[in-house]
């Protein structure tokens, strides 16, 4: 008895037989909301709030260059490949474990997929390579943390180390320029689509499928009872293992597609891609109000913590504000939100 | 010279949670030297105001004296300060660090300040648990290695480490085997004999009785009663006051033997063993029948449930469901031939706390609400609602977090899973656990209607009279053997209790 | 049961020729083989008593230190009498100095250090010395001179300060020229020096003003997301200069995803596809300013030279100098083809 219940809960079995109907059950509020499968999260309004802060911030102090079209788009496709990764962790977060390989599995996939036998084959070679390099990395993370019993954030970084080096080990350090113009292409204003870059696209789809796969299919939901409560997942005949082996391979998926967004972005293969990813994505999903320890997340929270990070960094650099400066708010400006949104929260939980 | 005045008094406490009047003018008050006894309904207020008493919450109104002088109880360490101690019900030891560790955490004996003096610690950590009745826990091991028993006995011994005046132990007997509580009974009598005054709460009328001096009844973040006298108040005025209401520790009468007689068997274990746990287990379960399994703590009756489920592998033998055998070692197998498990920690084994109720009992069943993968929400909410109605679930709120129900109706999401999954064997361990007095009777019922409607149950209990009331037939468990198998109307509370005894060092 | 057991056969399919596919795709030989440029050695080549130099450096995960490496292993190769031993990179102090140690012990007659950490590596350069073996530094610094007996390295605020100049004749007709830096890692000393050198150099130019610096970390993608900052920041300017040419890869993406070309650009440090470009002249890349990776090679002549006991030829001193500051040569489509075969990549 950790909360105090509501007296409606004490009535007796007399009161409201068997089957029959029994009183009104107590209406909640955001009930509505909820029937429409809108699930408005407060945690996500104080992340919009920043967000909304951030925007008058950079209007108020650069309004030409940023509130542009042009600077929408920048701030869109910068936060693109980053957040394709961020949804993957996402989900791996809220099962309750960790994948601090992303980034590495980024520069792998990255590099193999454009090497100069890989860019024979043109675009396909080099999608196809992304994809599956980071599938098949995700796989090794899965079968040993799913079968072989290791710990995520140990399985994890041995895959960060080892993935690091086999790109380097491929790349020899050297930067693998890409030639495949269809490729090139994607990343230049000829290809936007009604004005919205190609990648902005890939991160929208990637969310909208990630919130649907959360929230609609029984993927998700045994998602959430892993992370939530894993003996309890296993005790109701959930194949727990499995669950988390799909993950880590989601995970690895979504590395696989950010690394290919990322050979469009910046036309090229390097060992060095991917940098710090890992935090980076981490910190979105906290923010965001993914609890670490497992069982809630959202992956609008996530996006939004991942838009909030590159507008920051989008309003310093519109401003010059040089790197030290840019570590320093950075760091404050994440505490911020994080009180924030914990007072947010206080003040709505019942 | 004048009467002492009491130890402590609490009058007109008020405590508000968002949405929730947790505490609605409570008054309590308590004599040194006394056990005085808290009871109440989950809910009903008990874990709010002992959090007042340790300075955990601070209460929006009311007074509390202390030796007759106004306090502030502002903050766990001052209440600690003026000797108020409190054991909680899941214990807050630190599992890494060793017994004498633990009991002077935060006071260590130190020298220069800072440098603990281990030894020191040691030695009145083990007076300490010598004054306990427990010499025998070395003040040297981990915690973590200690049994649950022995975690409680340090526990206590933290809270004497303090110049205690005021000891609160919630539900102390709760994790605990017969012979435990008869020392901890003994160790309360020792501290009550020094003056200690001891604040008691717990679920079990009969501990009350026996070591009770005087009993405050919470109902609803009100006091119903104060300090009436424990050991000659009728059991059922104190039922009545905590429920509202006239209950008895009833039982639903048993079908006749009629169908069950002749249906074929649908649960069939053969020679199941688990080297070390128990001992080769044969079963028979029909449909419609409720078998209990009696035992202590330890002889092997949750371990049987938990290998039946394949949630552990057996070392010899094999399960049946309609006589074809289940692959071993293999929950989902065990889910997907249609049985299911109530397990005893149901918040740890069973619930997912943050999540609704209608998750909660879909989680079994949610390929069936599935295309393809694709949840169906609609029906996913209707099905599920509609085994929470038939369960009488409070509230009737799909979309209530699991974690505010109370354990009676946490307990019933438990069932609603698996009547929404169709299952056909039912294993319930310790079904009643953390489950109130007058919660108990609708859940009895429920599990006899249930098998009326045809489903097989297996009961496991560490209250015979529970085993007794509930079930159709009885085995009785003593070290991982079953000992006996009998008809539950040819046994009665004393048999069981010694064959369940009989020729174990203890008695 | 088939379904299940057809549908693992077509997995198990896909996921070897999957496998195949991809084994074969990490390849990076290119299909014709541009053959290796040999220059001269500059040091007096005739084999001479036989010198076993260790050699330490980083971890070779950036197009520059990979060339440091190649340059290293290829001079010492062209001298029949020299014994390389070159230990794995590492951008662990620990580990370095380790490697360093390892490398005295084996009693090697001349050592090559290239730091990780110059400060963090100076005890061991004085252990070395003190052991009786020269230590030719590699660019990096040491904190202390007795840590080496020669030190051989760029020059890290000229290359800031030719850029300068460079950019300033380009636009010294041009009233209220703006000009844009896109910097390197920025808690590096040699950034900071080549910033200042870049700034220094504008001083002279009365009409250039910086209008905006930004720092990325060496890697094409922190090259290209910080140029697309800048160009958004800054909607026209007549110049850019960006220290490396690695991270130029990035940024020249960006400059091509914006769609600008009003201005002209100067990159850093030497690479060959930055060369490429400015041959091919279809960029806005006019220029870079080297780094050389050759004073590896340099190193390598300098150490058998140390270990002969020899001077240098060409110059009429008896001994080898104690520093040796490489000139950051500014290369422009004009004297391009002189510089060509040292570009890395």
């Amino acid at each position: 008895m950790t909360q105090p219940a509501p007296s409606a809960q004490h009535h007796g079995p007399e009161k409201g037989t068997v089957t029959g109907p029994a009183a009104a059950p107590p209406s909640k509020p955001g009930g509505g909301m909820r029937a429409l499968g809108l699930r408005v999260d407060v945690r996500n309004l104080s992340l919009l709030g920043v967000l909304a802060v951030l925007i008058a911030v950079g209007g108020f102090t650069e309004p030409d260059a940023f509130l542009d079209t042009g600077n929408l788009q920048l701030i869109l496709t910068q936060s693109s490949v980053i957040g394709v990764v961020t949804v993957g962790v996402t989900f791996v977060i809220i099962s309750g474990g960790i994948d601090l390989s992303v980034g590495a599995m980024v520069a792998l996939a990255s590099v193999w997929a454009t090497t100069l036998a890989t860019q024979d084959f043109g675009f396909a070679g080099i999608l196809f390579t992304a994809v599956i390099v980071g599938l098949a990395a995700g796989l090794v993370n899965g079968v040993l943390i799913a079968y072989g019993r290791m710990v995520p954030f140990i399985a994890t970084l041995a895959m960060l180390a080892s993935a690091r080096g086999l790109a380097l080990q491929i790349t020899d350090g050297k930067t693998q320029i890409v030639t495949v113009q269809s490729v090139l292409d994607l990343g230049l204003p000829d290809s936007y689509v009604l004005g919205i870059p190609p990648l902005v696209l890939v991160f929208a789809a990637v969310t909208v499928a990630g919130w649907l796969i959360l929230n609609r299919t029984t993927f998700g939901r045994r998602t959430v009872a892993v992370g939530g409560n894993a003996e309890a997942a296993r005790l109701a005949g959930i194949d727990v293992r499995r669950q988390r082996l799909y993950l880590y391979l989601l995970s690895g998926l979504c590395c696989g597609i950010a690394a290919f967004m990322l050979v469009i972005l910046s036309g090229s293969g390097q060992n060095t891609n991917g940098n710090l990813y890992e935090l980076d994505a981490i910190a979105a999903a906290i923010i965001g109000g993914t609890l670490l320890s497992g069982g809630r997340g959202t992956i609008v929270g996530s996006v939004l913590g991942v838009l909030v990070f590159t507008t920051i960094t989008n309003i310093f650099a519109l401003n010059n504000l040089q790197s030290d400066v840019q570590q320093i708010a950075k760091g404050a400006i994440i505490v911020a939100a994080v009180l924030v949104q914990r007072r947010t929260l206080r003040g709505s939980e019942t | 010279m004048a009467p002492e005045p009491p130890l402590l008094t609490m009058s007109g406490i008020t405590k508000s949670f968002p949405g929730v009047r947790a505490l609605d003018g409570v008054d309590l008050e308590v004599l040194a030297g006394e056990v005085h006894c808290l009871l109440g309904q989950n809910g009903a207020g008990k874990s709010t105001l002992i959090k007042v008493l340790a300075g955990a919450h601070q209460p929006d109104g009311g007074a509390i004296t202390w030796c007759g002088e106004p306090v502030q109880l502002s903050s766990p360490i001052t209440a600690m300060r003026l000797g108020i101690a409190t054991i909680y019900q899941e214990l807050d030891l630190v599992e890494g660090l060793s017994v004498a560790e633990n009991v002077f955490l935060g006071h260590e004996p130190t020298s220069a300040g800072f440098v603990v003096r281990t030894r020191e610690a040691r030695t009145g950590a083990a007076a300490l648990l010598g004054r306990l009745g427990h010499p025998e826990i070395d003040p040297a091991r981990l915690v973590g290695d200690l049994s649950a028993a022995h975690q409680q006995i340090v526990s206590m011994a933290r809270a004497l480490s303090h110049d205690v005046r005021l000891i609160v132990m919630d539900e102390p007997s709760a994790a605990l085997d017969p012979d435990e509580v008869d020392n901890l009974f003994r160790i309360v009598d020792g501290l009550t004999a020094e003056g200690v005054a001891v604040v008691y709460i717990s679920h079990r009328l009969e501990e009350i009785r026996r070591i009770g001096d005087r009993v405050t009844v919470l109902k609803d973040g009100r006091a119903v009663s104060v300090g009436l006298p424990a050991k000659s108040t009728p059991t059922r005025d104190i039922v009545a006051m905590m429920t509202g209401r006239n209950v008895e520790y009833v039982f639903p009468e048993r079908p006749g033997p009629g169908v069950r007689a002749t249906a074929h068997p649908v649960l069939k274990v053969e020679g199941l063993a688990r080297k070390g746990e128990f001992e080769p287990v044969d079963l028979e379960l029909r449909p419609g029948e409720i078998v209990g399994l009696a035992g202590l703590v330890g002889s092997g009756r949750s371990e049987i449930l938990e290998t039946v489920y394949g949630a552990r592998r057996p070392t010899a033998g094999r399960v049946l469901v309609d006589g074809k055998p289940l692959r071993a070692g293999s929950v989902r197998a065990a889910v997907a031939a249609g049985i299911g498990l109530a397990p005893e920690e149901r918040k740890a084994q069973a619930l997912l706390l943050t999540e609704s109720v209608t998750r909660n009992v879909s989680v079994s069943s949610l390929s069936r609400f599935a295309r393809a993968g694709w949840l169906d929400r609609g029906t996913e909410r209707e099905a599920a609602r509609a085994a929470t109605r038939e369960l009488s679930l409070r509230p009737d709120n799909p979309e209530a977090a699991v974690r505010t129900l109370s354990g009676g109706n946490q307990q019933k999401a438990v069932l609603a899973r698996w009547l929404l999954r169709g299952c056909r064997v039912l294993l319930l361990d310790e079904p009643t656990r953390g489950v109130d007095v007058g919660a108990r009777a609708e859940l009895y019922a429920v599990i006899r209607r249930l098998a009326d409607e045809g489903l097989a149950v297996l009961l496991v209990s560490s209250e015979v009279p529970e085993v007794l009331g509930l079930a159709d037939r009885v085995l009785v468990l003593r070290e991982g053997r079953v000992v006996h198998t009998a008809d539950a109307r040819e046994l009665d509370e004393h048999r069981v209790l010694d064959l369940v005894m009989e020729g174990s060092p203890t008695s | 049961m088939p379904e299940t057991s057809r549908r693992g056969l077509l997995f198990g399919t896909a996921a070897v020729s999957a496998g195949a596919f991809l084994t074969a795709c990490t390849s990076n030989e290119p299909k014709e083989k541009a053959v290796a440029q040999s220059n001269q050695p500059a040091a007096d080549d005739k084999p001479g008593t036989p010198v076993t130099i260790g050699f330490a450096g980083p971890q070779a995960d950036h197009g520059w230190l990979n060339a440091i490496n190649v340059q290293a292993k290829s001079r010492a190769e062209k001298y029949s009498e020299v014994t390389l031993e070159i230990t794995e990179g590492s951008n662990d102090t620990a580990a370095q100095i380790g490697q360093v140690k390892t490398l005295i012990n084996k009693k090697v007659d001349v050592l090559v250090i290239l730091p990780a950490d110059g400060k963090a590596l100076t005890q061991v350069g004085l252990e070395a010395m003190k052991a009786g073996i020269p230590v030719v530094n590699l660019d990096r610094i040491f904190a202390s001179p007795q840590a080496y007996r020669c030190w051989v390295g760029g020059d890290n605020y000229g290359m800031g300060l030719n850029a300068g100049h460079y950019i300033g004749e380009q636009l010294k007709d041009k009233a209220n020229a703006k000009v844009v830096e896109l910097a390197g890692i920025d808690n590096l000393e040699l950034t900071k020096q080549r910033s200042q050198g870049f700034a220094d150099a504008l001083k002279n130019y009365s009409n250039i003003k910086l209008v905006a610096r930004q720092a990325a970390d060496f890697t094409v993608e922190s090259g290209q997301a910080k140029m697309a900052q800048l160009l958004q920041a800054q909607k026209q300017f007549d110049a850019l200069w960006n220290h490396d040419d690695d991270q130029g890869v990035g940024a020249l993406r960006a400059i091509q995803q914006a769609g600008r070309d009003e201005f002209i650009m100067v990159g850093g440090a030497g690479a060959k596809s930055a060369m490429d470009a400015i041959k091919a002249d279809d960029s806005v890349l006019k220029a870079t300013v080297l780094y050389p990776p050759t004073m590896a090679a340099s190193a390598i002549d300098l150490a058998r030279a140390l270990g002969q006991s020899k001077g240098i030829a060409g110059l009429s001193e008896m001994e080898i100098p104690t520093s040796l500051t490489l000139y950051s040569a500014v290369v422009t489509k004009e004297n391009i083809d002189q510089y060509l075969p040292t570009g890395f990549s």
